[in-house]
């Protein structure tokens, strides 16, 4: 790379210690527009602490992230949404518990006045189910009556819920924890199709997975973890998900 | 067969309600009469004031167990101003304000110091009520109090009781309050998944000090009311109410919406319990039954939806159970 682009989002020397453990030992890492980065590694790497960092789920122990060039802090998960920054974590991307609209407009629920009159604010259910409904099958994908509890639904319908969530926030950069964990093959080709549907969008993807096959798929650069470090960063041109399981396990890229 | 099963799960318990009602009808001559059945919808006002309270609170997965003492403090507080001359209008913000500080109080040492409110609220509720009985020294104060004051309970308009006019009060606030405001919107979305909802931009403790300060000042106003109602205040004077309270969240959280703490199912559930004690007392049970009857109310409404109530957030909360 010539003249620098500023990058997106941009790490550096970022730490993490969870009391004696020192999850993250000194990240650096640039996250550019428009591209679908994977971060990769052994379970324990740091990879779900990196993304609650960059979410504002957690604060750093220490070191800086800046957004387009500025140095920011996110204070809450709140923060880093507000900047178009939206996260799908691995165990909590839903309420179980709650219905589809429910989920997908939690925290950004859409409200009017009653008849036509601009107070008292009060939930405008009926929007907030036509509009679901619209975002999940602009996704294309089908679900139940958008009242339905998600705990209802199929792993790939509630990753489609919450990046329903994302999209209403407009997000210009998503981060998905292992989205694809708990799928089968169809429900995996369905959230693949998602991320590569986004990356067309021109939205920035943050990716975690387990699954090589998956990362050499969809995206466009990958991230090594091991151990807290990052030991590899590069671009997923010619490289297949044998030789990504080989660098994961080995932490070297030949 | 099947086709009944959901509006049965929906409204069971509700229609055994109405079965209460009708069987005591049939039994009593009087269960019916007017006059008695205002004295079920007075008795309904307290407890249904003083459960949606609770339920505001259980909505955010928290219990508030000083429901009854911080209510007793309020109505001694109240009590003691008016008997000492004070106006209705500053007897009665002193009340509701003892209510709101006892309730920021449970919701400042569940937040901030992350103490379960199973533990944090049963302390309030022992300051309140030894508070209560330091301010009486003991003894009930009773006089012949303005009818400015006690026309707030005894009063009524177009032939409700004043009584039943505030429930409808409480009980829309807290209808529209939760099923129809944003601010309702995250108080379930804290008490169903209260890390998600955080992650989500939810303000999740302020969510908690929320419902709990709203549960503090249903209380107050509960005690006002009660002192108002008796012209008397004594120490311990809504203790009755607090298991019934308990009963009625549990019960309502059967019907309607079931599973979650509802205002509609809160209200029915209160008016059951209500008609429930008066009917047994009017075919002649001995005092004591209502509360062994009560015990049964609120296992068996819990047995009854393990389903959805065994899965409710709160329930999850109390069995001690690591994610
Ligand atoms: N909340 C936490 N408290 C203590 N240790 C944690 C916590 N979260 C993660 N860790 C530890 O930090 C290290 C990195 O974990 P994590 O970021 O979840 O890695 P990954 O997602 O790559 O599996 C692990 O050793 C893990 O046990
Ligand atoms: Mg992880």
């Amino acid at each position: 790379m010539t003249a620098a682009v500023t990058p997106f989002l941009s790490l550096s020397s970022v730490t993490k210690s969870y009391g004696a453990v020192e999850a993250l030992k000194g990240i650096d890492l640039d996250v550019h527009e428009g591209e679908v980065l994977a971060l990769v590694g052994d379970n324990g790497a740091g990879k779900s602490s990196l993304v609650k960092i960059l979410a504002g789920a957690h604060p750093p122990s220490a070191g800086e992230i800046r957004l387009r060039g500025e140095a920011v802090r996110f204070a809450s998960p709140g923060d880093a949404l507000a900047k178009g920054i939206a996260t799908i974590y691995q165990d909590l991307a839903v309420a179980p518990r709650l219905s589809i609209t429910e989920n997908i407009f939690l925290g950004s629920e859409l409200t009017r006045g009653p008849f036509g009159l601009p107070v008292p604010r009060l939930l405008d259910k009926a929007g907030m189910a036509r509009e679901a409904k619209a975002l999940l099958s602009r996704l294309s994908v089908n679900v139940a009556h958008p009242d339905t509890p998600v705990e209802r639904l199929s792993g790939g319908q509630r990753q489609a819920v919450a990046l329903s969530r994302a999209l209403r926030w407009d997000a210009r950069m998503i981060i998905m924890d292992e989205p694809t964990a708990a799928l089968g093959v169809q429900e995996t080709r369905m959230v693949l199709d998602l991320i590569r549907r986004l990356h067309d969008e021109g939205r920035t993807v943050v990716l975690i997975s387990h699954n090589m096959a998956d990362v050499c798929a969809v995206s466009t650069r990958v991230a090594v973890l091991k151990g807290g470090r990052k030991v590899i960063d590069r671009t997923t041109d010619g490289i297949d998900a044998d030789r990504l399981g080989h660098m994961v396990m080995t932490g070297r890229d030949h | 067969m099947k086709s009944l099963r959901p509006f049965l799960a929906t409204y069971g318990t509700a229609l055994a309600g109405l079965c209460v009602v009708l069987v005591f009808a049939v039994l009593s001559p009087v269960f019916l009469k007017p006059a008695n059945l205002a004295i079920i919808l007075r008795e309904t006002a307290f407890l249904g004031i003083l459960s949606l309270g609770f339920t505001l609170a259980l909505t955010t997965a928290e219990l508030d167990l000083s429901i009854a003492d911080v209510a007793s403090l309020a109505a001694v507080v109240t009590g003691a101003l008016v008997h000492g001359g004070f106006g209705a209008p500053a007897a009665v913000a002193a009340g509701l304000t003892i209510g709101l500080v006892c309730g920021l109080a449970n919701g400042a040492v569940v937040t901030r110091l992350a103490m379960p409110s199973l533990i944090a609220t049963l302390g309030v509720a022992a300051i309140a009520k030894g508070l209560g009985f330091m301010i009486t020294q003991g003894v009930a104060f009773v006089g012949r109090w303005p009818t400015s004051f006690t026309g707030l309970a005894r009063g009524s308009l177009f032939g409700l009781s004043n009584l039943v006019w505030w429930l409808i009060a409480v009980g829309f606030a807290a209808w529209v309050l939760l099923g129809w405001t944003r601010t309702g919107a995250h108080l379930r979305a804290t008490g169903e998944a209260e890390e998600a909802a955080r992650l989500a931009g939810v303000r999740t403790g302020r969510m908690k000090r929320l419902g709990l300060a709203a549960c503090g000042l249903a209380a107050g106003l509960t005690g006002v009311l009660l002192a108002s109602s008796l012209s008397s205040a004594a120490p311990n004077m809504a203790g009755d109410h607090f298991l019934y309270a308990i009963a009625a969240v549990l019960l309502g959280m059967t019907m309607f919406e079931p599973g979650r703490p509802n205002v509609a199912g809160t209200i029915v559930a209160a008016f059951s319990l209500k008609a429930l004690g008066n009917g047994l007392v009017l075919v002649g049970a001995a005092y004591y039954v209502q509360d062994i009857v009560l015990g049964g109310v609120i296992i068996a409404s819990v047995a009854l939806s393990a389903g959805a109530l065994g899965r409710a957030a709160f329930v999850e909360k109390l069995s001690f159970r690591r994610p």
